[in-house]
């Protein structure tokens, strides 16, 4: 079993150390920029990322459009598109990625997220609670699997969708896939059930190798992948990253209060992995490699690995042998970790792969 | 041909090199838009819109819309995508569904009238998105959004929203057109016929367009002789196809036209509006027919009858696209009789 690495895309407008805050000012995080974003995807191949990850939000562009026309101009790159039940019905979300398949010969897979946010929830006409949005996903997923699995008119009756007779003359179209590969993102019991149930992968925001065994073993039993959301800051030196680090938060811009605007956000969200991720962060070294401190200002999904070529390989095989084997990585600034990562970590990685393998101790499935 | 199938027999898998070589016919020939339309039996069609416009330059894409369940925020959030892909070239068709059959496959078990009330909120709600004059709130019987902003916004030009083309016959069609639309899309009949009804809604500031086929050619009898050899190719179980379509069908548009076309003894409703191929092509394959003289000059007719926007089809359409830009819109330019003619016509992508 080797590691997998996925990327973030880069956002329009995005700058190098960009927080919460700083983003909701700028406008151009909304605007796709497709000449820098498809050079980004070039270089993305280049490093031995499989995909990139197009986010979803209300301050983005919608992910499933995006990922078309930056499919028409590349040739290899995959692309993670992130969604949420409550949006369109899935019988036109299925047609959409179906018609997406075949333009770009099924270079996507999914990220099914619950959504993190009652507020963003109601801007699209849904009110239902965190707890009820995973039964409506989960509905949601085994409807796209029905029509996915093309065994004629997909009939369903749920508490949250009626579906008749539905057929598509769009199949999925891929090389070897029926359907896409779907991550389910999402700390809670929700998440992990949806995962088992109707996804692939099980994607959780990085933590520490212990913390993530709790529910790692019923995933890998029931034959899905385990997967983490996780940043990188490498350097030639351990010296070297952890200034990097330090130096993230500490040229934080006073006047946009980002510390207090992701405070606010964390007040606003009903996700347990979220919460949990920013209460967590008092502790800044929850491991040798693993960081924290950017949590408070950039948001749960900043906890990273730091350090030099070897320790950050090291720490990702660490993650491979609790059976962590999915990963989408980011860093700051994107483009410039991400071409470190593939120049000096992916090809130790690899080399640290072969050497268990034929050790005889090979990372577990 | 398309038109002449089944809808589960036809196949949805777009063909990005040929769409492409559409596309530039189309915009060879001075069409300024295309439509992208909407069906469980096609691919969808704002994907489509979206990875063709990125390929192109100039063609723009109407996107037809189908009243349905998805949310009007996050419709607005794909459209708006789009519009930054493209550099503005979407505008917006929107019909209310005109099977309920293929409508239940989606989720969607309201009535024709009560599709088109959900519509209005629909659109209502896309409106205020587009105004961006801060936060947006609604709630009515079918959508409830509170504080809904987006920062993805429709870039275009001058214009802050797409325009609207809404499609329909029926009474609640005609109201959601003059309170939402720009252009009420209509099937022909004779101009005399049309005109009170075009210039109703005209009075409340909607434009009116015609939906119509084409068969041009240099002279009326090589006309009607491609108008012969249509049938001839589309045959005799297309005629069932429609006339199952038909049966299950709610709009009062397509079953309108097509029970005129069973229906009446003549097949030509003027001596250029045949319908001869209604019954197995459907109602949008009511045609103008005549010599590139007589189908500009019948053209002319309904401009002066008020319709200010075309969207012609053609069987098969590149032939058709040829014979309009290269016959019939010489002749369009000799008079210059109306000033609306002026706005190119649209073209459906098939």
């Amino acid at each position: 079993m080797t590691l997998e690495f996925h990327w973030r895309l880069l956002q329009g407008g995005e700058t190098a150390n960009m927080t919460r805050a700083a983003e909701g000012g700028r406008r151009e995080t909304g605007l796709p920029d497709l000449g820098r974003q498809t050079e980004f995807c070039r270089y993305a191949e280049q490093c031995g990322i499989t995909g990139l990850l197009t986010d979803i939000g209300a301050t983005k562009p919608d992910p499933i459009l995006l990922a078309a026309a930056l499919g028409m101009a590349t040739q290899n790159i995959e692309f993670i598109v992130a969604y949420r039940s409550g949006l369109i019905p899935p019988t036109t979300f299925v047609q959409q990625l179906n018609t997406l398949s075949a333009l770009i010969d099924g270079r996507f897979s999914l990220n099914i997220v619950a959504g993190h946010s009652p507020l963003e929830q109601r801007f699209y006409g849904d009110f239902l609670s965190h707890d009820e949005r995973y039964p409506r996903t989960e509905e949601f997923l085994a409807i796209c699997h029905a029509f996915w699995a093309g065994d004629g008119p997909v009939n369903f009756e749920g508490n949250y969708y009626r579906i008749q007779d539905g057929l598509l003359n769009t199949p999925f179209v891929a090389r070897v896939r029926k359907s896409p590969y779907i991550f389910v993102g999402g700390g809670s019991e929700g998440a992990r059930k949806l995962a088992i149930s109707q996804g692939s992968c099980w994607m959780r925001l990085a933590d520490t190798p212990a913390k993530l065994m709790s529910g790692a073993k019923s995933v890998l039993d029931a034959g899905k992948e385990l997967g983490l959301r996780v940043c990188v800051i490498c350097r030639p030196t351990r010296e070297e990253a952890i200034q990097a680090a330090s130096a993230l938060v500490s040229d934080l811009d006073p006047v946009l209060r980002e510390r207090e605007q992701e405070r606010e956000f964390i007040r606003r969200s009903d996700s347990i992995s979220i919460r949990q991720g920013y209460e967590n962060a008092d502790d800044q070294w929850p491991t040798p490699w693993l960081w924290t401190g950017a949590v408070r200002s950039h948001g749960s999904a900043a906890v990273a690995i730091v350090g030099n070529p070897d320790e950050v390989a090291s720490a990702f095989i660490e993650y491979g042998r609790i059976g962590i084997t999915q990963f989408i990585v980011s860093g700051w600034p994107k483009l410039e970790e991400m071409i470190i990562f593939g120049r000096d970590v992916i090809p130790l990685v690899r080399q640290k792969e072969r050497l268990l393998a034929e050790a005889g101790t090979s990372i577990p499935q | 041909m398309k038109g002449a199938q089944a809808r589960a027999a036809q196949n949805g898998v777009p063909d990005v090199a040929a769409h492409l070589k559409y596309c530039r016919v189309v915009e060879e020939c001075g069409f300024e838009s295309l439509l992208t339309a909407f069906g469980f039996h096609r691919p969808d069609p704002i994907v489509l819109a979206a990875a063709l416009g990125v390929l192109t330059t100039k063609v723009k894409f109407m996107i037809a819309v189908r009243s349905g369940v998805s949310s009007p925020t996050a419709f607005v959030q794909q459209v708006n995508t789009v519009s930054v892909l493209t550099q503005g070239r979407v505008c917006l068709n929107v019909v209310g569904g005109h099977t309920p059959k293929e409508q239940r496959a989606y989720g969607d078990f309201l009535a024709h009238d009560e599709r088109y009330e959900r519509t209005d909120e629909f659109l209502t709600i896309c409106r205020a998105l587009w105004k961006e004059e801060g936060p947006v709130n609604f709630k009515g019987a079918h959508y409830q959004i509170e504080e809904a902003v987006l920062k993805t916004p429709f870039v275009s030009g001058e214009r802050r929203g797409p325009e609207i083309f809404v499609g329909g016959a029926s009474d609640v069609a005609l109201k959601l057109a003059i309170r939402h639309a720009d252009c009420l899309w209509t099937l022909p009949r004779s101009p005399e016929e049309m005109s009170g009804q075009v210039h109703e809604v005209l009075a409340s500031g909607t434009e009116v367009g015609l939906l119509v086929s084409l068969i041009a050619r240099p002279t009326r009898e090589d006309a009607l002789a491609a108008a012969a050899d249509l049938l001839q190719r589309v045959g005799g179980e297309a005629r069932q196809v429609h006339r199952e379509y038909s049966a299950r069908s709610d709009s009062a548009a397509f079953t309108g036209t097509l029970a005129r076309a069973e229906k009446s003894e003549s097949e030509w409703l003027t001596p250029w509006l045949w319908m001869g191929a209604v019954p197995y092509l459907g109602a949008p394959a009511i045609a103008l027919v005549g010599s590139y003289e007589e189908v500009a000059k019948a053209i002319r007719e309904y401009e002066a009858a008020g319709i200010t926007q075309f969207l012609f089809m053609g069987w098969p359409d590149l032939e058709e696209m040829r014979h309009f830009s290269d016959g019939v819109r010489p002749c369009l330019g000799d008079s210059q009789s109306s000033p609306t003619s002026e706005r190119p016509p649209a073209a459906m992508l098939k």
